[in-house]
């Protein structure tokens, strides 16, 4: 099923990551690296469920910040960690089934507007519930388990956990599951007549989908210590779903593509360039007038191209298996 | 808590919110009716008509202007959004969608490098001022106003949409574009018209708004919020839908916000769910 060359793509990616602490890269690098890994992890979530189940999400900010919260309010109750992780995931895999009961009988666009709502209620409650979020000051001094108190130590349990999650979705992308969910994106009326019932499919892709989302929520509150609303913000869910198109919908590295781009303009290239959102608006908006599939999209569609003249005359019945890994339009039920 | 001027002065301020949120979800609705697109911009089109309407009644003094200036400031930047952007993905409802998430951040980043970081609100000079009085009962005369620009604009809105030529070509192409555009009519212009009035509303409503609620950054998060709620309430594409929404939000919010502050937003997000249960397609929408 997995083609030779996108597993060595993987894996060099892997070997990449995990060699980047020793590589005399500066503890800010490191640092930085993380917070492009957590975001990467939390736009794969939002990924799978645009690219496998074409439902655009606007709310997986604020699922990760229930889960942050979660840790936050346990941490604040000073219970043990054991107990810090399951209230911090219980809390975001409760918010993702509100998420999903709500908006399993919607699609296309009242998807996208009910998990706005239900994302911007979530940050109405850290914002307002004061007694239990501490309202605007958020919630300080969060620790991460002992074993993972060095700076390095959080970097590579970061990529083992991105890997894991990369490799687990792509995983129930493959299944019949994930084959059942693209085709009710493709045609949902065709699918229950073929005796699907779709709510609860997509309620199930949107579950698993959550539970990725607050397991990112943990992870950054891991690494910054930290939560408050506006990690809830409507614009912190508004740019999962920018790297997702940046790097490429559907993609398997598309999200960690986008989220470097977006994390970088965010930390970097706002230090010199006040107007970053701006930038960072027209690249978006230059993306989906001319590169719809994203930057991984686009790359792999011009590679293939490349390939295809290289081989042509040789092997021309090959390259027609390969165009199921180029799904990078944005689809457009 | 119960007593009677306490309950009439926040269901003034109910319904003088709700007559805010009215203008506001009116032209999301009715983009929405026609073109299948929710214009995720609409807010930052609110905020940008209301600082254009701050600063032109502080240095002029009238309100009237104000409003004229900031509708047509904000609808000639949507034209060019429409124009420039929108009309190379039409069609595509996602596409159409992200390239307004895309706007609102630029306008919304734009508006806080002209018009700074601090709260604007519009000026005493401007607004109408004194107080409505009835026996024990004080209330600001301006909010009263706001109640009557949105009565004013709904009666139009509807007037316009069943009585003539342009309402009729409206709802032809709400109901069937192709057989409309068959018999003559560039529905890309409706379109394009149609797109440009809905951000003018927003603009009207940043104005008035601006005496009730100041305008700062993110406020266009905060109106969008309402907005969506509202029109999924009342059903998209509905303008009755979208007065009946914003009424009921607009009261559901001052009492929450009077009684129950801590849960303000899940008051208002509690009805949002019970349609969505019940009436997916909102209390006045058709199905799709």
């Amino acid at each position: 099923m997995i083609r030779k060359s996108s597993a060595l793509g993987f894996l060099a990616v892997a070997v990449v990551l995990v060699a980047f602490p020793f590589l005399g890269t500066s503890a800010y690098q490191v640092s930085l690296a993380s917070t492009v890994l957590v975001a990467a992890i939390l736009a794969s979530s939002v990924n799978f469920l645009a690219g496998d189940g074409g439902m655009g999400s606007l709310g997986h900010g604020a699922i990760a910040a229930a889960a942050s919260y979660g840790a936050g309010w346990a941490s604040m109750q000073s219970q043990s960690m054991t107990m810090q992780i399951v209230i911090a995931m219980g809390t975001g895999i409760l918010a993702s089934l509100a998420y999903g009961l709500l908006s399993m009988r919607t699609n296309g666009i009242y998807f996208l507007m009910v998990t706005l709502a239900v994302g911007m209620v979530i940050y109405g409650l850290a914002y307002r519930l004061s007694s239990v979020t501490r309202g605007e000051n958020g919630i300080t001094g969060i620790k991460r388990p002992e074993l993972l108190a060095e700076p390095w130590a959080f970097y590579l349990f970061v990529v083992a956990a991105f890997l894991v999650v990369t490799v687990g979705l792509l995983v129930v992308s493959r299944s019949p599951f994930g084959a059942s969910l693209r085709g009710i994106r493709d045609s949902e009326s065709r699918m229950r007549s073929l005796g699907y019932y779709v709510p609860a499919f997509k309620l199930g892709a949107f579950m698993i989908s959550g539970t990725v989302a607050s397991f990112a929520g943990l992870l950054s509150v891991w690494h910054t210590h930290f939560v408050s609303p506006s990690s809830a913000e409507v614009h912190r869910s508004v740019l999962l779903f920018v790297m997702v198109i940046l790097g490429g919908l559907g993609t398997t590295m598309g999200p960690l593509v986008g989220a470097a781009i977006v994390v970088l303009v965010e930390n970097v290239v706002s230090n010199s360039f006040e107007r970053w959102p701006t930038l960072l608006g027209v690249i978006f908006i230059l993306a989906i007038l001319f590169a719809r599939s994203g930057l991984v999209g686009s790359a792999a569609k011009l590679l293939e191209r490349w390939r295809k003249r290289s081989d042509a005359g040789r092997t021309p019945a090959d390259s027609a298996s390969t165009d199921a890994t180029v799904s990078g339009s944005i689809p457009s039920a | 808590m119960f007593e009677p001027v306490f309950l009439a002065q926040q269901a003034l301020n109910g319904l003088s919110f709700g007559a805010l949120l009215f203008l506001l979800a009116s032209g999301l609705t009715l983009v929405f009716g026609l073109q299948r697109i929710v214009n995720l911009a609409h807010g930052a089109f609110y905020m940008l008509g209301g600082y254009i309407g701050v600063i032109i009644a502080t240095t002029t003094g009238n309100l009237a202007l104000a409003a004229l200036v900031s509708m047509i400031a904000v609808g000639v930047t949507a034209l060019v959004v429409e124009l420039g952007l929108l009309r190379f993905v039409r069609g595509q409802e996602m596409p159409e969608v992200l390239l307004t998430i895309g706007v609102m951040f630029v306008v919304a980043d734009l508006c806080l490098a002209i018009f700074g970081g601090d709260p604007k609100t519009l000026p005493s000079s401007a607004a109408i001022s004194g107080a409505l009085q009835v026996g024990t009962l004080t209330y600001p005369l301006y909010r009263i106003f706001v109640i009557g620009v949105a009565v004013v604009v709904g009666i139009l809105l509807a007037l316009v949409q069943s009585r003539t030529r342009i309402g009729a070509i409206v709802r032809a192409g709400v109901d069937d574009r192709e057989i409309i555009s068959a018999m003559g009519v560039n529905i890309s212009w409706v379109f394009t018209g149609m797109f440009v009035v809905g951000a003018a509303l927003a603009a009207l409503g940043g104005t008035v708004g601006s005496g009730v609620l100041s305008i700062r950054p993110g406020t266009q998060n905060d109106v969008l919020l309402y907005a969506l709620v509202v029109i999924i309430i009342g059903g998209l594409g509905s303008i009755k839908g979208a007065a009946v929404g914003a009424a009921l939000i607009g009261v559901i919010d001052a009492f929450a916000k009077a009684w129950i502050p801590e849960f303000a937003y899940f008051t208002i997000f509690a009805p949002m769910a019970l349609v969505l249960v019940f009436r997916p397609t909102g209390l006045f929408g058709r199905a799709a």
